[in-house]
């Protein structure tokens, strides 16, 4: 009996924690766990829903937050411009292709028909003066490391990587290997992470996609004056 | 496909407002049944008529949120949206008996916000600065 009211004890603190942690992922606070005696346990549901989207509760009194609500006529007119200059760089990404090993392949599928990357205005351009994302797919060695660095400092500004794979993002595979170095963001800053070993073509889509978000949250104009 | 013909028939069946959303959000003039909404307040629209949608094209989602981006379809709606699973999740028994208790909330994708996921670690780091020692001359 009591073994039965200690594991219902447990499951129910373990409910509390993981609903809150789930509840509000924007807000964390340093004390985590609390005793399971302090509340009552609650029925963490599946279907649960925030009253606001997660997105802004995490953005709540955040300085990008700041940075998107303007204050006075300059910043209304400077941040519609930026607005303005977003939209023309997220519609027309030009990627840098770096294939490096298999991830390759999958960045060629995002290419191809059944992804579709030009109906988001995605082309590859060979030429790292012309482009301005760079997509580091697969192993980058100590050897080709140099010529990353040469390519990237070749681009115009604004640019952006995207690290794709495993090997990419930090060594995955070859971590260990001495020819290999250990994620390329120790090369390059990188903007996009997409994990996977190699990614799905969906998945660096969607990694294109959310670094459309990241152009879209860019206030540099408002950063200026505010300055 | 677009044509003058599908767009009327669609701003007679869904409205003129609801075919203006559909313009910002979707880019195309839809029309079909409703088939449910979850919990974040998406819609969820499926048109099975061959001649009205393309196959492939026939389940769609309409966003809540203005940014939207696709995790914010829940995993039960993704496997119908995606063709997983045939019935909605409002109308398929095995998701209604089988969800677990202890599953957690469905959160969206949290990348660029101040909730995104940050890996910490504890351990020693394995890669130091170099600090070069100087012993004095003798």
């Amino acid at each position: 009996m009591s073994l039965a009211l200690k594991t219902a004890v447990v499951s129910a603190s373990r409910r509390t924690v993981c609903h809150q942690a789930a509840v509000l992922p924007g807000l964390r606070s340093f004390h985590t766990s609390k005793p399971a005696a302090a509340e009552p346990p609650q029925q963490a549901s599946a279907s649960y829903a925030p009253p606001k989207p997660y997105t802004e509760i995490a953005q709540q009194g955040s300085n990008q937050l700041s940075l998107e609500t303007p204050k006075n006529n300059a910043e209304y007119v400077l941040s519609t411009l930026d607005k303005v200059a977003n939209w023309a760089r997220q519609g027309s990404m030009w990627p840098m292709t770096f294939g490096l090993a298999c991830c390759a392949v999958e960045m060629m599928h995002m290419a191809a028909a059944r992804y579709d990357q030009d109906r988001l205005g995605v082309v590859f351009r060979a030429s790292p003066r012309q482009s301005d994302i760079m997509i580091v797919a697969g192993t980058l060695t100590n050897k080709m490391a140099p010529a990353l660095r040469k390519v990237y400092d070749q681009m115009p500004e604004p640019r952006w990587v995207i690290s794709m794979g495993s090997c990419a993002n930090g060594g995955g595979y070859y971590h260990y290997s001495y020819s290999v170095v250990r994620g390329c963001d120790r090369i390059v800053p990188v903007d996009i992470y997409v994990p996977g070993c190699p990614p799905t073509a969906e998945a660096l889509l969607f990694g294109m996609l959310q670094l459309q978000r990241k152009m879209r949250r860019s206030r540099k104009g408002v950063l200026w004056y505010r300055k | 496909m677009v044509s003058l013909y599908r767009t009327i028939r669609s701003i007679q069946r869904v409205g003129l407002r609801e075919w203006w959303r559909q313009m910002q959000y979707i880019g195309d003039a839809k029309s079909g049944t409703f088939v449910g909404a979850d919990q974040f307040g998406n819609r969820y629209f499926e048109n099975r008529n061959g001649e009205e949608e393309i196959p492939g094209r026939h389940r769609w989602v309409d966003f809540a949120q203005h940014n939207y981006h696709a995790s914010q379809v829940p995993p039960e709606w993704h496997s119908w949206i995606s063709h997983i699973r045939q019935d909605p999740p409002t109308a398929d028994p095995v998701v209604q008996n089988l969800t677990p208790s202890w599953q957690t909330p469905w959160v969206e994708n949290m990348t660029g916000t101040r909730g995104a996921y940050k890996p910490y670690n504890t351990a020693k780091p394995k890669i130091n600065a170099w600090e070069p020692k100087v012993t004095g001359r003798a």
